[in-house]
């Protein structure tokens, strides 16, 4: 019972770590960052290039993965995403097909395959992280045995919540970010840069797939398609809980996982997923704004 | 008729004469090909019908072409010769016989516990029938639950896409019924009046492309009824159309239901072209490629969004061949896709909406000059 709660959790923990992102993009520019499982990828491939180029272990890839995905975001923010605002089903089409350029980037190894010229780490295969001895095994609680490297994706995820949180409700910039959630022509008309606040909180929710994507790759392989399953997941989670709520993200990263580790445990996989989609969608169909909308004006 | 409708009546026949004569010009081969992408082309109308005129960006139209490819298939599966060499004296699925515990019937009624769902597609039109029912069904209850709860733009998007890969996961997790992840495969002719559709005869052909002409004009003439016109309407404001009393919701699942036909249609005749039916086509990958597809060709546009389809598809053919531009083509596909949504919004048939509207009305203006004559000589009489 312990055991399937905590696998539960740490599944909710997963969620959550690849919504936390999504939630900030799409809850405060109202963007649908499609890309975004791509840039956990990008994430879990720094993971995976830091190891073979620098020696480099899971804890030092991490603010390299940020960095990198943050300046990303940025690029991306400022050629496409920037032309966009108000167009929310655009926004999706056009990630999209971000999202695909990324992916062959890395398959091609950054068109570099062409001339012959491969990088150890890139390319179509399957890459594997391995992780420091001590994240590796598992420790024993009131008789359940827990994996450490799943404790360790809930801490940093717990982590990144708390920091997330401190940011938007605690320092200036992130009530200028919560002002314009409610109204930007307001924000703009208070003298708020909505311009330069969307850029860099659009890099902040990439950064922060980027370091979902480190955590990814100590637990499963890593592949140039990986990301596409997790942009829909993140997806279910931030449009369950109510668009701009990070709480909301939190308690639906929650049920989500847990509802997945239950079903799991009773069935299979597959059906567990099966069965989070639905609870998705008859939330979606009960509460249309999710649990956890704010209060119209 | 307006000189703009004539010729745009005019661009669809052109449209559906070159598809016909397409045989002339191709081998048995590139005919299956071009079949496949024509069906494609069906799906490309069923998105403009629903996005393009309904305002619904549905993310999960492989759910419909999923299930219209499976009803056909488990009939096609059933008159395959494997499945009538399984031993029993009616057909069965040889996968069903694989996976049975030892010792179990081989009837199709009992060989595991939902194994009687096949015994109606023994007739090849239940599955034909099924093909077109089935997906208008889920399309009528989802389409009244979520447009009576007024759910609209992304969360609606977001319910067919979680409802698509919801029902791809089940019909993996049914292997003993479904065949799982390897799909249906090893299928039978589609047979009418004695007449076998092989995949690679031109009577398929046209079989495909006559079906194609007729959804092609059938969607047209729709959306230019009263249904249609109010349908627009709704799109483009919802509470004007609600306050003038429209019934928004019946319009709107009404619709949909209809691009959901168009789909499981476009499966079933997927079936009969390639010969099996996967849970691939209910990847979330593959639904919003439809999308990109009617997005490049002109999502309010039907014809538009149909030749998007074919295009990509005949393009992406050929230079996938190229080697080494496989992955390279994909990627392109990607970028074309970012530059459409940024810079031609309307797609292609935008573009050429815009030239046909050019040449228009620099003729009109010598027409008009004259019209104006004759009214200003009317008034001075």
């Amino acid at each position: 019972m312990l055991e399937v709660l905590f696998i539960g959790l740490s599944v909710g923990s997963i969620l959550l770590l690849v919504a936390l992102g999504l939630a900030i993009t799409y809850g405060a520019m109202g963007v649908i960052n499609m890309a975004h499982g791509e840039l956990v990828m990008i994430g879990a491939y720094v993971t995976v290039l830091s190891g073979i180029w620098l020696g480099a272990n899971i804890f030092v890839a991490i603010p390299i993965a940020f960095i990198v995905t943050a300046l990303l975001g940025l690029l991306i923010e400022h050629v496409v995403v920037r032309r966009l605002y108000g167009r929310l089903l655009d926004t999706l089409l056009a990630t999209w097909g971000i999202a695909i350029l990324i992916q062959q980037a890395v398959r091609l190894e950054l068109a570099l395959s062409f001339f012959g010229i491969h990088i150890q780490g890139l390319g179509p295969g399957l890459q594997n992280v391995s992780v420091p001895a001590i994240l590796q095994g598992t420790f024993v609680i009131g008789g359940a045995e827990i994996n450490r490297y799943r404790t360790f994706i809930i801490f940093v995820t717990a982590v990144l919540a708390f920091v997330t949180w401190l940011i938007m409700y605690r320092t200036a910039i992130g009530m200028q970010v919560r002002a314009i959630i409610r109204n930007p022509k307001m924000a703009a008309a208070c003298g708020i840069n909505v311009a330069r606040i969307n850029a860099l909180t659009f890099a902040f929710g990439s950064g922060l797939a980027g370091i979902a994507g480190v955590m990814m790759s100590g637990f499963k392989t890593v592949f140039p398609d990986m990301g596409t399953s997790m942009v829909v997941d993140g997806f279910l989670v931030v449009v369950m809980g109510g668009v701009g709520s990070l709480l909301g993200s939190v308690l639906s990263a929650g049920i989500l996982g847990e509802i997945n580790g239950f079903v799991a445990a009773a069935t299979n996989d597959i059906l567990a997923r099966a069965v989070v989609f639905g609870v998705v969608i008859l939330i979606i169909i009960l509460k249309p704004k999710g649990l956890f909308a704010l209060k119209g004006r | 008729m307006s000189p703009t409708r004539r010729i745009e009546w005019g661009i669809y026949a052109a449209f559906i004469v070159l598809i016909m004569l397409a045989p002339l010009a191709m081998d048995p081969f590139w005919l299956n090909r071009v079949a496949k992408y024509l069906v494609y082309g069906m799906l490309g109308v069923a998105v403009a019908l629903s996005w393009g005129y309904a305002g619904i960006l549905n993310l999960g139209q492989g759910l419909f072409f999923g299930a219209g490819a499976y009803m056909l298939a488990m009939s096609l599966k059933l008159a395959s010769t494997t499945s009538l060499r399984q031993g029993s004296d009616k057909p069965v699925p040889d996968f069903m016989l694989w996976n049975a515990e030892p010792g179990a019937p081989t009837e199709l009624c009992c060989i595991n516990k939902a194994s009687f769902l096949w015994l109606p597609f023994q007739n090849q039109w239940f599955g034909v029938a099924m093909a077109l029912i089935l997906p208008v069904a889920i399309a009528a209850i989802i389409g009244t639950i979520v447009f009576r709860k007024r759910i609209a733009g992304v969360f609606v998007s977001i319910i067919t896409l979680a409802l698509v890969l919801l029902v791809r996961l089940v019909v993996i997790d049914a292997q003993p019924i479904t065949n799982g992840f390897n799909g249906l495969t090893d299928l039978g002719w589609f047979k009418v009046a004695g007449f076998e559709f092989d995949p690679y005869v031109v009577q398929t052909y046209y079989l495909v492309a006559i079906s194609l002409a007729i959804v092609l004009a059938g969607a047209r003439l729709l959306v230019e009824t009263r249904a249609g016109i109010i349908l627009q309407a709704i799109r483009d404001d919802e509470n004007r159309a609600r306050c003038l009393g429209f019934d928004v919701p019946v319009y709107q699942t009404f619709f949909f239901a209809v691009s959901a036909a168009i789909a499981g249609f476009a499966g079933m005749l997927y079936v009969v072209v390639s010969e099996f039916a996967s849970p691939t086509f209910m990847d979330l990958t593959f639904s919003i490629t439809m999308v990109v597809w009617a997005a490049v060709g002109g999502r309010s546009s039907i014809l538009g969004a149909c030749i998007g389809a074919i295009l990509i598809n005949i393009i992406s053919a050929t230079v996938s061949e190229t080697a080494g531009f496989a992955e390279a083509w994909k990627a392109i596909i990607g970028l074309i896709f970012v530059l459409v949504v940024l810079y031609l919004p309307r797609g292609l048939a935008g573009l050429a909406h815009d030239f046909v509207a050019r040449v228009v009305t620099r003729k009109l203006p010598s027409s008009s000059r004259e019209l104006r004559a004759t009214n200003t000589s009317q008034l001075a009489e």
